[in-house]
């Protein structure tokens, strides 16, 4: 490796610290979930090498442990991850031009990495597609490590792991108030809690994500649609506030 | 189908349904503009998803015995009052989960 890359290798190290704390302890608790739920180490590490994303490897053993159908891994695993669809939209610019990883650009954008890649510069002088190389794989390493560390740990010591699981709750109230300071928008958490409910109250427990992913999604077109309609008429000089309000 | 065999198949699944999610933006939209209903939307899902996702996390709660819910609830109070105060993520959830565990471990 020349000096060059050298140096920027460890600029890329230096900007993803963060991210390695993050990740370690988060990668363990993942491999200790499922070594938790039975399953060998090397599933972590394929799982933590080809899927590559927190909330949807935790949702996985979640589902795992359910004895959920094929189908409804894809379907909840497009659910959980579409947010990943609207980082790329936002990286179309910062990704053209990188040439043959962009590949793997793609595969490693999870939340962490979009946020690295969008607030860091890359420096002076230096390729811009290698830097984003070395950023989205040392991330991927650091979960990687975290869950097999995770796995080999949790099927060696006999911990009691009653309440582990409660990471993801935890991991899942934080993303959603992170959401909320993102958008200060009120209708979604309204959309949220008014088809959890009711599906909690129809369906049962193994059914109730699916379709409260699809009630709520059915409620905020129409919030959508109603709101459109409404700053659609002729007379919508007083939309303005209107819109101010959500 | 054996376990191993079912769990390569949930495994390469997973993994194509996630890199879908990440690919599309670049193989739909790399030569138009994404339409306008799709931005709207896409700022409303992921915050509803991520609510129910919690919500999810409670559905096999028994509301109506005891301990009622409340080491749940009192988990989730102390997590987001924890993460609006620090606006540390991995504080708010290991912190958290650290309390609970403790909670139903030697509590309930």
């Amino acid at each position: 490796m020349t000096h060059e890359s050298e140096k920027l290798l460890f600029s890329a190290f230096k900007t993803t610290l963060p991210v390695l704390f993050g990740y370690i302890p988060l990668g363990m608790a993942f491999g200790l979930l499922l070594a938790g739920a039975g399953y060998h180490w090397i599933y972590a590490l394929v799982m933590s090498i080809f899927i590559y994303t927190g909330a949807g490897q935790f949702i996985a053993v979640a589902l795992l442990a359910a004895g959920a159908q094929l189908m409804e891994f894809i379907t909840v695993t497009l659910l959980i991850n579409l947010r990943h669809s609207f980082y790329g939209l936002s990286l179309l610019d910062k990704f053209s031009g990188v040439g043959k990883v962009k590949p793997y650009l793609m595969f490693a954008l999870t939340d962490e990495t979009y946020a690295l890649l969008t607030t860091t510069t890359v420096p002076e002088g230096a390729s811009k597609a290698r830097f984003y190389f070395y950023i989205s794989a040392l991330d991927h390493l650091y979960w990687i490590a975290g869950s097999v560390l995770g796995a080999v740990l949790g099927s060696m010591l006999r911990l009691n792991l009653e309440g582990l699981t409660f990471v993801l709750a935890a991991l899942f109230v934080v993303l959603t108030i992170e959401q909320y300071y993102a958008s200060r928008a009120r209708f979604p958490f309204v959309a949220a809690i008014s088809a959890g409910v009711l599906s909690l109250l129809l369906f049962s427990p193994d059914n109730m994500l699916l379709l409260s992913i699809v009630i709520g999604t059915f409620i905020l077109i129409m919030y959508e649609r109603t709101i459109k309609g409404k700053n659609s008429e002729p007379s919508s000089s007083d939309s303005a506030p209107r819109e101010e309000l959500l | 189908m054996t376990d191993t065999a079912y769990m390569l198949v949930v495994i390469a699944a997973v993994a194509l349904a996630t890199f879908a999610t990440r690919a599309l933006p670049f193989i739909f939209f790399s030569r138009r503009e994404p339409p306008q209903l799709l931005s709207t939307i896409e700022k409303n899902l992921p915050p509803m998803i991520l609510l129910l996702l919690v919500i999810y996390c409670l559905k096999d709660v028994q509301w109506l015995e005891p301990p009622y819910g409340v080491p749940e609830i009192f988990t989730i109070a102390v997590v987001s009052a924890l993460h609006i105060w620090r606006r540390n993520a991995m504080l708010s959830i290991f912190a958290g989960t650290g309390l609970y565990m403790l909670l139903v471990q030697l509590i309930f």
